[in-house]
C-alpha cells in the first residue's frame, strides 16, 4: 500500500533520507523510531508529496505521488505532529469542513460519532476550537483521520500532546484500522508505544533505515537497549 | 464546505470589523453626496430668486438707459446636474455648476467663480466613488493578503493538502466568500443610495453599477494573482500594499504630471491678457476702428453708427467689450483644445489601470468631469452671443427699458447627457482583470503542491 523505493533527499551538502526502501501492507502497522533530525519527517512528507524526493520514488495504492500527488490524497489520512484547526470553527464543524474538503458529506450525529470515538469528549464538540487544548486537537485531527476511511494513514507523532489514557485508547484506533485494512506509517519518539502497537519497528539514524525489526520478536526492553545503540 | 467558509469568515472579528468599516465609510460618503446635492438644488434655487429681483431691481434703477441697464444685469445658465452626482462629485466642486453672465465680454467672466474653502479642494470630497476607489481595496487586501500564507503559518494548510484532491477549489471558494461578502456591501450602499439620492435607476445608473462592481473584482483578482506566487504573509501585504499605492496615488499623479508637461498651456495666462488689453486699450483709442471691427463681427449690425465726434456711446462700448473677446478668441480655442487634448490623452493613459480608468468612468457617468464642464462652457458661450444677438440692436436703438418683460429672464438650463459607451467602460477593467485571474491560473498550476 505504502512504497518507498530507493528515496533520498539532499538539501544541498546535508542529506536527509538516504537511499529509503520500505513497503507497508495492507493491514501493517510500521513505526518509525528516530532522533530528531533522522528523517521520519522526512519521509512522511515524502508519501505526502509536500517534499519532492531528489531521487527515488513513493507509490500509495500503486500511484506514484510525484506524478500524480492529488490524485494520490484520496487514499490516505495525516495527523500532522500539532494539529491545527480553523480557531473560529467548532470542534465538529472543523471536521465537517476537513471531511467535506475529502469529499465527505457526514451528518451531524456520524460527525460526533467520530470525535466520540477519537476520545473527544461530547462537551466540547459544539465548542470553538480557540479554546481547545493540543491534546483535544489532536483527537479531532485522529477524528478527520478517522472519517475519511482512508487506505493509508500517514503520523507523525501523533500522540503528541495526548495524555496516557488517550494516547492508549489511539493505540486500539489503530489496531481497529489495521484489522480493516489501513496501511499505517507512524513516526514517534515513544518507544513503548511503538512495541505496543506495531506490527514492523524501523530505526532511522542520519537518513538511513539502520534496521527493521519484527514487534513480536522483541520485548520493550529489548528494542529500547537496541534503539540507544543504534543513535 | 461553502457555510463553513462563510461561519469561518464572519466569525472572525476583523472580517466583521473590515466589512463595518466599509458600509459606515460609504453610509457617510452617500451623506456628503446627499448634502452636497442639496447645496447645489439651494443655490440653483436662490439664484433664480436674485436674478429676478436684481434685475427687477436694476430696471428701476436705470428705467431710461438700456445701454447702462445691461452692463449690470445678469443671464444664469445651470448646468443640470444629475443626482448620480452625489456619489461622483467629481470635479463639480471647482468647477461651477451655475454661471451668472453680464453681456459684456465673456472670457473675463468665464473664470470668474465662486471662492472655496481651498481646503476642501486640496483634500477633495469623501464621495462614494472616493470609498470606493480608496478604502475598498485596502480592506479587500485586509482580506485577501493571507488567503493562503495563514493556512500556512496556522498549521492548517497541510491538514488540508493531505485532505483534498482539489485544495485549489477550497481556496477558490474561500476568495469567493470575501468577494461575495464585499459586493454585498457594495450593493446595499448603491440601493440606499438609489433611495437616499433618488437616483432614477437608468442605463446610467446600470453602468455605474457595474462598473463598480468590476473595479472591486480587479482587487479581488490583484489579490488572488498575488496568492498564487505563494509568499508569505507579510511579503503579500507589501506587495498589495505597493500596488495601492502605486495604483491610487502614484499613477494618477505620474499621469496628471506627465500630462501638464506635454500639454503646457501658456495661452491660460495670454487669455486674460489678451482679452483685457483687447478691451481697456480702447479707451485710449480713437472710436471709428473699433466700431469698424464690431462691423466686420457683425455686418447685420452695420446700419448702426458711432455718432461722429462724441466720446461715448453704447455702440462703441460694446463694441470695445465684444473685442476683448475678439481679440483672446484664439488664444481661448487654442487653450479649449489643450484641455480637451489633455482630456483626451487622460483617458487613454486610464485605460491601464483601473484606478484612473474607473474614477474617470464614475465621473464621465455622473456629469462630473472635464468632458461635462467643456460642453457647459461651449453652451455658456453660446448662451452669452444668443443674449447678445438679443440685446444689442435694442441697446444700438436706445430701446425702451420698459418695452421688454424682464420678468421673463428666468434662469436657463443645460442639460449634458452621460455617453454610456459599454464596452470602452467596463473592457479595459475586464480584460486587467482577466489577465490577473489567467496568470494566477498558470501559477497555481505550476506550484501548487508546495507545502
Amino acid at each position: 500500500m505504502l512504497q518507498a523505493k530507493n528515496l533520498s533527499k539532499t538539501y544541498g551538502e546535508q542529506t536527509a533520507l538516504n537511499n529509503l526502501t520500505l513497503t507497508i501492507h495492507e493491514g501493517e502497522i510500521f513505526a518509525l523510531l528516530g532522533q530528531n533530525g533522522a528523517g521520519k519527517t522526512t519521509t512522511i512528507n515524502c508519501f505526502l508529496g509536500f517534499i519532492a524526493p531528489t531521487s527515488g520514488e513513493v507509490r500509495i495504492n500503486g500511484i506514484s505521488v510525484g506524478e500524480n500527488a492529488l490524485e494520490t490524497k484520496k487514499h490516505l489520512a495525516y495527523i500532522p505532529e500539532t494539529v491545527m484547526l480553523y480557531a473560529n470553527l467548532t470542534g465538529i464543524e472543523n471536521l465537517a469542513f476537513f471531511s467535506s474538503l475529502a469529499g465527505f458529506n457526514y451528518g451531524k450525529e456520524q460527525l460526533s460519532g467520530f470525535l466520540s470515538k477519537a476520545g473527544l469528549q461530547t462537551s466540547a464538540h459544539a465548542q470553538r476550537v480557540g479554546g481547545y487544548s493540543k491534546g483535544m486537537r489532536q483527537k479531532v485531527g485522529i477524528a478527520i483521520a478517522i472519517a475519511k476511511k482512508a487506505k493509508a494513514l500517514l503520523l507523525d507523532e501523533p500522540t503528541s500532546g495526548l495524555d496516557p489514557k488517550a494516547s492508549n485508547e489511539f493505540s486500539e484506533i489503530l489496531r481497529e484500522l489495521a484489522k480493516k485494512g489501513t496501511a499505517v506509517l507512524m513516526a514517534t519518539h515513544d518507544i513503548f508505544r511503538a512495541k505496543d502497537v506495531a506490527h514492523r519497528i524501523g530505526i532511522m539514524k542520519e537518513g538511513n533505515l539502520v534496521s527493521v525489526i519484527d514487534a513480536k520478536d522483541i520485548s520493550a526492553n529489548e528494542l529500547e537497549q537496541l534503539y540507544l545503540q543504534t543513535v | 464546505m461553502t457555510v463553513l467558509l462563510i461561519k469561518n469568515f464572519l466569525r472572525s472579528k476583523s472580517s466583521l470589523t473590515g466589512l463595518l468599516v466599509l458600509l459606515v465609510a460609504g453610509l457617510i460618503s452617500l451623506n456628503i453626496g446627499k448634502y452636497f446635492l442639496e447645496k447645489n438644488k439651494e443655490i440653483i434655487e436662490k439664484t433664480a430668486e436674485y436674478q429676478q429681483k436684481s434685475i427687477a431691481r436694476n430696471v428701476a434703477f436705470h428705467p431710461k438707459e438700456i445701454g447702462l441697464l445691461l452692463y449690470y444685469v445678469r443671464f444664469g445658465l445651470v448646468n443640470e446636474m444629475p443626482n448620480l452626482a452625489g456619489l461622483s462629485i467629481g470635479q463639480r466642486d471647482i468647477n461651477p455648476s451655475l454661471q451668472s453672465v453680464t453681456i459684456r465680454n465673456l472670457e473675463e467672466q468665464k473664470y470668474a467663480t465662486d471662492l472655496m474653502n481651498p481646503l476642501y479642494q486640496m483634500l477633495g470630497n469623501m464621495d462614494f466613488s472616493f470609498v470606493l476607489i480608496y478604502f475598498f481595496p485596502l480592506i479587500i487586501i485586509a482580506f485577501c493578503f493571507n488567503l493562503i500564507s495563514e493556512e500556512k503559518e496556522e498549521g492548517t494548510w497541510s491538514l488540508v493538502l493531505s485532505q483534498s484532491v482539489n485544495p485549489l477549489k477550497m481556496l477558490r471558494l474561500k476568495v469567493l466568500v470575501r468577494y461575495a461578502s464585499v459586493l454585498v456591501v457594495l450593493l446595499l450602499l448603491l440601493l440606499v443610495a438609489k433611495f437616499y439620492l433618488v437616483i432614477p435607476f437608468d442605463a446610467t445608473f446600470l453602468a455605474f453599477i457595474l462598473t463598480s462592481i468590476l473595479y472591486v473584482s480587479f482587487w479581488f483578482s490583484l489579490a488572488w494573482l498575488v496568492a498564487s506566487f505563494q509568499k508569505n504573509s507579510s511579503q503579500n501585504a507589501l506587495i498589495l500594499l505597493f500596488s495601492w499605492v502605486l495604483l491610487t496615488i502614484v499613477v494618477p499623479a505620474g499621469i496628471n504630471a506627465f500630462t501638464v508637461t506635454l500639454y503646457p498651456v501658456p495661452e491660460a495666462f495670454s487669455t486674460v491678457l489678451e482679452s483685457r488689453d483687447g478691451y481697456h486699450n480702447k479707451w485710449d483709442e480713437p472710436k471709428e476702428p473699433t466700431v469698424a471691427k464690431f462691423h466686420q463681427h457683425y455686418p447685420q449690425f452695420s446700419q448702426y453708427k458711432h455718432p461722429e465726434g462724441k466720446d461715448y456711446s453704447w455702440l462703441w462700448y460694446y463694441a470695445m467689450q465684444q473685442m476683448g473677446d475678439d481679440e483672446a478668441a484664439a488664444d481661448a480655442q487654442a487653450f479649449k483644445e489643450k484641455l480637451q487634448k489633455r482630456n483626451r490623452f487622460n483617458s487613454i493613459a486610464g485605460l491601464f489601470f483601473p484606478t484612473v480608468h474607473t474614477q474617470l468612468s464614475l465621473n464621465a457617468l455622473s456629469l462630473s468631469d472635464m468632458d461635462n464642464y467643456l460642453h457647459f462652457l461651449e453652451k455658456l458661450e453660446d448662451f452669452h452671443e444668443q443674449k447678445r444677438l438679443y440685446f444689442y440692436p435694442k441697446i444700438f436703438t436706445e430701446a425702451d427699458v420698459s418695452g421688454e418683460d424682464w420678468a421673463a429672464f428666468g434662469l436657463d438650463y443645460f442639460k449634458d447627457k452621460a455617453d454610456v459607451d459599454w464596452l470602452r467602460i467596463l473592457f479595459p477593467v475586464l480584460i486587467i482583470s482577466g489577465l490577473c485571474v489567467v496568470w494566477a491560473k498558470v501559477n497555481f498550476r505550476k506550484n501548487f503542491m508546495v507545502g
